[in-house]
Formats: structure tokens, sequence, C-alpha cells
């Protein structure tokens, strides 16, 4: 529109965007002629309430912050740069990277633009990654594409571990085994191509689904102890159940429904997955959220309420990953967990000998947590 | 009746009944953090139960478990969808209902 070039900065509240603004502005103060910067933020949720909507704006409230960096980075002196921001997106899903390109694409040619820049912790998707398959799209659509060079590396491990030998073999194992149960019948040719597709299986996907190495015996030890668990917490269930179903029936419906907060002692992700699960499953109580070790849990009625702050299914899940010494950890109500979700000096101010176990569990968990 | 048939009777019976108690609890609870509650959990053990009548129907047999494995698939796979229902209400800005919302809007049944 200018004649100029112009560069497409698509943004997200990351760590990283500041210095990504920085090098953006830096690049077109640079470049010969007139460059306007257009800084996008892609509204990544369907908007509930029409334009006025939350998402909306706080993808204002981002832009606007955007443009005063901007402004900042550009200085005093009169510069031939422009900045100009826009939301993308507020009408559409936005469901997938083809998505995501597809807006910023249209944009692009509404606007003239011929570079994109982005920040390389821009990942709107939240879990999956984005950036790639982005790019490839950016890319097949004529736009050259470039990565801020940031500073800080991205928080996010590697999806693939180093693997050896004994996870391709636990893998086999698993896989060869769970092929031939499913197939029944112990023939020739369900050997072959249950041998032929645990190898595939074993040879891809090593990598990924086996965490740190195997202990042979360690993981016996929890595999027999998860056999102890599992019928308890079949019967934690079946009560649970019993006590749901007669507040649902009962004619007054008797619920007091409250969202709990605490840290749970359990560390590494497997044991916070199954503690989570188990939570879940028992009925009264839902995990609707799980940092590190702090759960968030929604519960039914008050009775479950104190049920989870007793912590059994958390002692139990404790005994199946940790054994037996693990145990003997106070429970969330000792640690000082409140039912209404406030946390009486839990966390900075643990007593002594709770601070001292959760440490020699924690570092018990750290030479193997969760493996499998 | 075999004390077979009375046992996978008794199952079937339970397993109805619970997952009844689901429906009527999606209908009757207020907010979808109740009825997640309600949808996943009670449904939970009444396929549980289900499928423990077609273990007990089977013997010690290949379909037992094959049941028993559908088991163990439902009970790490129901929990896991409604944390993820939860977590996307959540992340949307639901509020949860609690007990005032009723008496200042008037109660819900």
């Amino acid at each position: 529109m200018s004649g100029g070039s112009s560069l497409l900065v698509p943004v997200e509240d990351s760590v990283t965007l500041r210095q990504t603004v920085a090098h953006a502005v830096g690049r077109a103060r640079d470049a010969d002629g007139a460059v306007t910067l257009h800084f996008v933020c892609p509204v990544s949720e369907r908007p509930l309430g029409g334009e006025d909507s939350a998402v909306a704006g706080e993808a204002e409230e981002l832009l606007d912050r955007v443009a005063v960096w901007a402004d900042e980075d550009l200085g005093e002196e009169p510069t031939r740069v422009t900045v100009e921001t826009a939301v993308v997106g507020a009408d559409v899903y936005l469901f997938n990277p083809g998505d995501y390109a597809d807006v910023l694409v249209a944009y692009a040619r509404r606007n003239d633009v011929d570079t994109v820049v982005l920040d390389p912790e821009f990942n709107p998707l939240g879990m999956a990654p984005l950036l790639p398959p982005l790019e490839r799209e950016l890319e097949g659509a004529g736009l050259a594409v470039e990565l801020a060079p940031v500073d800080r590396a991205t928080r996010r491990g590697p999806l693939t571990r180093p693997a050896g030998l004994d996870q391709f073999a636990l893998l086999f194992g698993s896989t060869f085994g769970f092929y031939l149960l499913i197939a029944g019948t112990l023939t020739p040719f369900n050997l072959a191509t249950g041998a032929v597709t645990a190898t595939i299986v074993a040879a891809v996907l090593r990598r990924i689904s086996t965490q740190g190495s195997v202990e042979l015996g360690q993981l016996a030890g929890r595999v027999a102890r998860m056999v102890v668990y599992v019928p308890y917490l079949l019967w934690e269930i079946v009560k649970a159940n019993v006590d749901i179903a007669k507040v649902v029936l009962h004619p007054r419906l008797p619920i007091d429904p409250a969202v709990v907060e605490f840290d749970a002692a359990v560390w590494s992700e497997l044991p916070a997955t199954t503690l989570a699960n188990s939570i879940t499953l028992t009925p009264g109580t839902l995990t609707v959220d799980v940092t590190q070790r702090h759960f968030t849990v929604h519960s039914l009625t008050k009775g479950a309420r104190s049920d989870l702050l007793a912590g059994s299914l958390e002692r139990a899940v404790r005994f199946v990953f940790y054994g037996r010494t693990a145990m003997r950890l106070p429970t969330p109500a000792e640690r000082g967990e409140t039912p209404d979700g406030s946390v009486d000096g839990a966390g900075t101010d643990e007593p002594e000998e709770v601070r001292s176990a959760v440490e020699r569990v924690e570092v018990d968990a750290d030479s193997g947590g969760g493996d499998e | 009746m075999t004390p077979t048939e009375i046992a996978v009777a008794v199952l079937i019976a339970g397993g109805v009944f619970f997952t009844f108690v689901a429906g009527v609890g999606l209908l009757r609870l207020p907010d979808v953090y109740t009825r997640t509650h309600s949808a996943s959990k009670s449904d939970t053990l009444g396929a549980g139960l289900a499928l423990a009548a077609v273990a007990v129907t089977f013997g010690a047999d290949l379909p037992t478990v094959k049941a028993a494995l559908l088991v163990l698939f439902m009970f790490v796979t129901n929990p896991t969808a409604a944390h993820a229902i939860a977590r996307a209400a959540a992340d949307q800005g639901i509020e949860p209902w609690t007990v005032d919302d009723d008496e200042s809007g008037g109660g819900n049944e």
C-alpha cells in the first residue's frame, strides 16, 4: 500500500515477545525506504460474547502494549517506519496451524506484506507445536519467513529422549504381549505379524514413550504395588458412587460445589497423572487443572472435599510410586490445606519434619521418577 | 437360576442403576462442572459393572480378558476426557455454580 516493504509480526503473550518486537523494529529501521510494521494478534479462541468478549479485549490490550514498545524502540527521531496493529481471526475458529496460516496470509495479501517475522515462542495452540507447520504453510503461500533471534532458550524440553536397547526391549515386549493377547492364539501368522508390528512400534516410539532409564526392579515393584492399589481404588469408586447416587436422587439435591486448590505431595509426571485421574475417577471430585504439583479440583459435596483433603488417595498413589516409606507423609489437611481453597502457610512454612520427609521422597523420585 | 446367572443379573442391574443415575444427574445438576461429575463418573461404574457381567458370563476365557482390558482403558480415558472438559470450561472462564447462586437466582429445580 505504501509502496515500501511491509513486515508482518504475529504476536501472542510470550516470554520472548518483547525481544521479538525489538528485533522487528530494528530490522524495519535499518531497511531502505519506508517500512510498515504490522503487529497482528490472531484471536485463538471462539469469542463467546460477540466483539466485546474478554479474549478480544485481551488481544487489544496486548497490541496496545506492543505498540508502546515499538514506539519506545523507534525513539524520538523521525523514522520512515509506520506501526499498525490488528486483531485477526476473530470471526473464524482457529483450530490448527493451517487456520492460523490462512488468516495471516489473508492479512498479508490485503496489506502487501512480503516478510513474516515470527516469535520463536509464538504458540497460541498451547500444547501442539505450531511453529514448524506454520512456517511451512506461510512459505508455501509465497511469504518470506524468519525467526526473531531471541536470547531466551525455549522452555519446552525436547519431545524425544535418548533411548537405548532396554527401552526398545520394554516397548517391544509390552506391544508384542498385548498384540498376542488381543489375537488370542499363538499361530505362526499371529506371532510373525505381532513381531513385525511390535518392532515397528518400538523402533518408532521408543524415544517418546519411555522416560529415563528402565530399572526392572523398580518397575516390577511399582507394578506389584499397582496390583494392590487397583482394588483399593475400585472400592473407593464404588463407595463414592453410592454417595453421589444418593445426592443426585435426593429430592432436594443437597449439593454444595466448590473448587479446592492444594499442593499434592507427589512428584514427576506419571504419579501426578495417576493421582489426577484417580481423583477424577472417584465421584464427587473432578480434577480441573494440574500445574506441576498444584491441583485444582472441583468437588460436588462437602464430604467429597474432606475425603480429598484427608489424602487417602494421595497416600495410596505415593505408595505405588515411591514405596511404603512415602506413605507416612502428612495428609493435605495436616499440611495446612483448607477446604475453602486458601492455604494456611503451607509451602513456605511447612513444619520441619514434613519438609525433610518431602525432600527425602523428592530425592527418591528424582533418581527414577516416572518410567513406564 | 444358577449362581452365575444371579451374579450376572445383579451386575447388570447395578450397571443399569448407575448409568440411570448418570442420566438423572446430567438433567438435574446445575452447571457444566457438576454435570461433568455425573456424566463421567457414574457412567464409568455403570459400564464397568456391565463389562463385569460380560466377564462373568464368559468365565475364564479370552472375551473376559478383553472385557477386563476394556474396563482398564475406560478407567484411563474417562477421567482424562472429564478433565479435558472441565479444564476447557475453566479456560473459558466459566465460574463454577455455588449454593449462593441458587439462593440469589431463585433455584434451578
